[in-house]
């Protein structure tokens, strides 16, 4: 059984320095990862970032991250995320890590995701060049998510984790006004998930939204955005299916 | 244009005053209801609670407010939640 902590959309800042911290050291004892679904600034400053880094150095678990739409503010996403690696974290866009838990090969694919909105009711790549680079740049975020979860199944992860900030489902959506829905998620991100039949998704975004969902292919997916979780973060246990579907080579 | 409407800008002008540069908060929920503005949501910082009322005060001119905004908890959950 893998123990996976979780939480997104903690906005830290210079006034909340320290906040999550005392809660984040206890993570040894009950969590094998610490995974952060995106929004872990404000304003996406340097300053901002170095907050989020004072809180994560040396907590006995490995943090892997994605970044919101919030540490895109400032422009300087690639300078947040520099800050966020030197202080031990994994920060992924579009890639994937492994994370060997006792034992066992666990697989995080990351990507901050996009918009869109959901199945019948979703934004489409026509019209004006604006509304085409909108949706083309969702669809890059869900292929590059898919083909990160397929590359972890073939370096033999026996458990599979899908990170994102956006959401991939309406179901974890619910509470946010449903006219904001395309602005919180796109289905291409649960396609993504269901074709290379991840173990679990986790995200972030929406504060106003619930918990719990799952994909239209079965995949868990929660809501782990601070306000909804209730908590410094969640944790989730996960069991390990040892049956491992591998493509055989050559 | 008075009345309703007018209020209805107000409350819009509102939401992008908090999404801006000063404070960047989206996820506080603004409707009108029973003649008050209510706002609610959870909000990272007793000082980000301050600072949004503040705001609201400033945009909203007079407009009777109705806030229910709490603090995120960064306290350790009681306990994990079980995957089949």
């Amino acid at each position: 059984m893998i123990r996976v902590a979780a939480v997104g959309d903690i906005h830290l800042s210079p006034d909340s320095r320290g906040l999550l911290r005392p809660a984040w050291e206890t993570l040894g004892d009950c969590a094998d990862m610490l995974l952060l679904a995106g929004d872990l600034t404000r304003h996406g400053t340097l300053e901002e970032a170095e907050v989020v880094a004072a809180e994560i150095k040396g907590l006995p678990v490995p943090v892997v991250a994605v970044l919101g739409n919030h540490d895109y503010h400032s422009d300087l996403q690639d300078d947040v995320t520099s800050v966020l690696e030197r202080a031990g974290a994994t920060v992924l866009e579009g890639g994937g890590t492994v994370l060997d838990v006792d034992g066992t090969r666990v697989g995080i694919a990351g990507t901050k995701g996009f918009g869109g909105g959901f199945a019948g009711r979703s934004a489409g790549e026509f019209g004006e060049p604006e509304m085409k680079a909108f949706v083309r740049y969702s669809r890059r975020c869900a292929a590059d998510l898919a083909r990160s979860l397929l590359e972890l199944r073939d370096r033999r992860c026996e458990v599979r984790i899908a990170l994102t900030h956006f959401s991939p489902v309406p179901d974890t959506l619910a509470g946010e006004p449903p006219e904001i829905y395309p602005f919180l998620g796109s289905y291409l991100l649960a396609e993504a998930i269901d074709e290379s039949e991840a173990d679990l998704a986790v995200h972030g975004h929406a504060h106003l939204g619930t918990e719990h969902g799952m994909t239209a292919g079965g995949v868990k997916v929660r809501n782990v955005a601070q306000p909804v979780i209730g908590h410094a973060f969640a944790v989730y246990h996960l069991p390990v299916d040892l049956r491992i579907d591998v493509p055989a080579v050559g | 244009m008075k009345g309703p409407e007018a209020s209805e800008y107000r409350i819009a002008r509102l939401r992008d005053r908090l999404a801006d540069e000063e404070i960047s908060e989206l996820g506080v929920r603004i409707d009108m209801r029973g003649g008050y503005v209510h706002l609610w949501g959870t909000v990272s910082t007793a000082a980000c609670r301050t600072e949004i009322l503040r705001i609201a005060e400033t945009e909203l001119g007079g407009l009777p407010v109705r806030a229910d905004l709490t603090v995120a908890c960064a306290t350790v959950p009681e306990r994990p939640e079980e995957l089949e």
